[in-house]
């Protein structure tokens, strides 16, 4: 009979590539009862698996040298059939992996997901957010643009500021004294090798240890859990409990894999919409650039902006560490039976905090404030302003002499300095005289005694003179 | 001891003698870049002396490799000031907060960084923003009226 021989086909895969046990072990087991954030683990697994299947089909056309780099990725996103979309995926998971990881490591400590038993799984987790962290720079260091360049030169200068072992950092990175040939094949290794191995291995484990552990379930966030075998005990009746518990296919699965299908999506439409992420020129050393970060590190580069000089080595330095030691030892730091967000005030204030601050900081760095620039276009005349063809002479040489590289006029221009226009105070002739020639010691301002002629300087005063007012009737 | 024990130990003992002969000499030559220190040219011209006039600031262009085409990266450049005739500075481009590349802004004489508001004086000295050092100076010296600077007396990213 052709159906019995058919059973008789499945039955023998099923045993010998041991299917049941899979089914039995992992699909069919129950589970406390997961809400739909617990979907998130899901959600960085699937975005994963797109970075390794994408990466891969990159890497069929990626040149990882000196020559080769820029016009290869260039060739990906311009010329290659569908090319541009397979990088677009590629760097949107890749965003949005850091995006809903640090979400998975801030949940975890709003609930306290990393309580007995699950020190492992948090250890792990920890390590894995770090590795992630770092590949996210280094595959945008192999676009080899402007971006990139100064995207990795800032990376080795923050190693060189390590004690004692900092230049060899710098030189083990560089693979030899300068940025050259055998740098990209490093960054290319680590990010398309060494880093993804880790990351497969630890997520292979973090996975394991999810399956042995469970995730928090409704019991525990309810109740205080003071240790491993009361856990085990709670988490056990609410995985076999008709409304605490449910069974992990298709139940759990449908649930978490909604939350990945939401992330796919935005990762899809963003991929349609921006594409993948943009060329700069090629990496070079030579012209004058404006080099960004990308975006998940605009907070990182706000701090970096609002640093006081003598805290800076300390700082870029002692940052990811003490992050790391903090991370690592919250575990055995807080030793509180409480767990659920309703029961951790404490770690609600501090995560908002940390959310507040992150966000902050990302707007700040988009405006910049700190931004002096030189820029060879005199500052518009503000409305309202009639200028005399004397004061206006004093607008061209404001430019000239680049005193709109840090003084904006009514808005235009850098946002360093005071804007001249709107500063709040009105200044005397002789008062801007002696600020310009003399400028006091505290403020960063170079002095111009002996550049500028009686009669620039007195143009110049006289162009302000009719804009400082601008704002005062 | 016991059979049991010893061929435990044996276990332990290979797999760490196996994982020693392949590791060991991988991450020694992974990291050999540090062993090896700062190898190669030295010195390299940056252009006769009398291109760069007294008193001014001037961008100039160090070929990394003599020889041939110049290739992405082999070329990198600096700024060249010279106070006086017998006096010649060459600078690092790169910002000594984090590696950004510094421009030269002839009109208020100062250099600008693009990334965080770092400003640096006409002589390197650091006005504003987050750099906690002057401007990183290359080693310099003129050969038959030529500028050359020594490329290992700056950090190696700098």
């Amino acid at each position: 009979m052709a159906g019995e021989r058919m059973k008789a086909i499945v039955d023998w895969t099923l045993d010998r590539f041991a299917v049941k046990q899979i089914e039995k072990g992992l699909l069919d087991r129950r589970v406390a009862k997961g809400t739909w954030y617990h979907g998130d683990g899901a959600a960085l697994f699937l975005l994963f698996k797109i970075l390794l299947i994408t990466g891969a089909f990159l890497a069929l056309s990626y040149t990882p040298s000196l020559d080769g780099a820029y016009s290869s990725v260039r060739y990906i996103t311009e010329d290659q059939t569908l090319g541009w979309f397979v990088r677009g995926l590629h760097y949107w998971s890749a965003g949005l992996m850091v995006l809903v990881l640090v979400f998975h490591l801030l949940r975890q400590i709003l609930l306290g997901g990393y309580k007995s038993p699950r020190e492992g799984t948090w250890l792990i987790g920890v390590l894995l957010f770090f590795a992630v962290i770092a590949t996210s720079l280094l595959g945008y260091v192999l676009r080899w643009d402007e971006r990139a360049i100064y995207g990795l030169r800032v990376a080795l200068n923050l190693m060189y500021r390590v004690p004692l072992i900092g230049e060899s950092l710098v030189l083990i990175v560089q693979g030899g004294p300068h940025i050259g040939e055998q740098t990209l094949p490093r960054i290319y290794a680590m990010h398309v090798i060494f880093v993804p191995l880790l990351l497969l291995a630890l997520i292979g484990y973090h996975m394991y240890l999810v399956v042995m552990h469970g995730i928090t379930g409704p019991t525990e966030r309810s109740q205080p859990v003071s240790d491993a075998d009361e856990q085990r005990r709670l988490y056990k009746a609410d995985a076999m409990s008709e409304e605490r518990g449910e069974t992990f296919f298709p139940s759990t699965a449908a649930k978490s894999g909604a939350f990945a299908g939401v992330v796919f999506l935005v990762v899809v439409v963003l991929t349609l919409v921006l594409g993948p992420g943009y060329l700069y020129p090629e990496a070079n050393l030579v012209k004058s650039s404006f080099p960004m970060e990308e975006w998940w590190w605009s907070w990182y580069s706000a701090l970096a902006g609002l640093l006081p000089p003598w805290l800076a080595t300390t700082f870029y330095v002692g940052f990811p560490i003490v992050l790391f030691l903090i991370l690592a030892a919250l575990p055995f730091l807080d030793r509180s039976p409480r767990r659920g967000l309703r029961n951790r005030p404490v770690a609600v204030v501090v995560v908002s905090v940390c959310v507040i601050v992150i966000l902050s900081l990302g707007s700040l760095r988009a405006r910049s404030p700190w931004m002096a620039f030189p820029h060879s276009e005199p500052p518009p005349v503000p409305d309202g302003v009639q200028l005399s063809p004397y004061a206006e002479q004093g607008r061209q040489l404001f430019a000239q002499f680049g005193c709109n590289s840090c003084h904006a006029i009514d808005g235009h221009g850098a946002p360093f300095g005071p804007d001249l226009a709107a500063s709040g105070r009105v200044l005397s002739h002789a008062q801007f005289r002696k600020i310009i020639l003399d400028p006091p010691e505290e403020i960063a301002m170079p002095p111009y005694e002996g550049r500028l002629t009686d009669e620039e300087l007195n143009q110049i005063i006289d162009f302000l003179m009719h804009v400082q007012i601008t704002r005062h009737r | 001891m016991e059979r049991r024990t010893l061929l435990t130990k044996l276990v332990h003992g290979g797999s760490a003698l196996v994982g020693l002969v392949i590791g060991l000499p991988a991450l020694i030559a992974g990291i050999s870049p540090a062993l090896q220190g700062r190898r190669g040219e030295r010195w390299r011209p940056l252009g006769k002396l009398e291109q760069f006039p007294v008193g001014q600031t001037q961008a100039a262009i160090i070929e990394h490799e003599s020889e041939g085409e110049p290739r992405p990266l082999s070329r990198q450049g600096v700024y060249v000031w010279r106070p006086t005739a017998d006096e010649v500075v060459v600078f690092s481009r790169s910002c000594t907060d984090l590696g950004c590349p510094i421009i030269w802004d002839s009109g208020s004489q100062c250099f600008y960084c693009p990334c965080h508001g770092g400003i640096f004086a006409r002589d390197g000295s650091r006005m504003a923003g987050p750099p906690d050092r002057e401007l990183f100076r290359y080693a310099n010296r003129v050969r038959d009226g030529v500028l050359e600077v020594d490329v290992f007396s700056v950090p190696p990213m700098a």
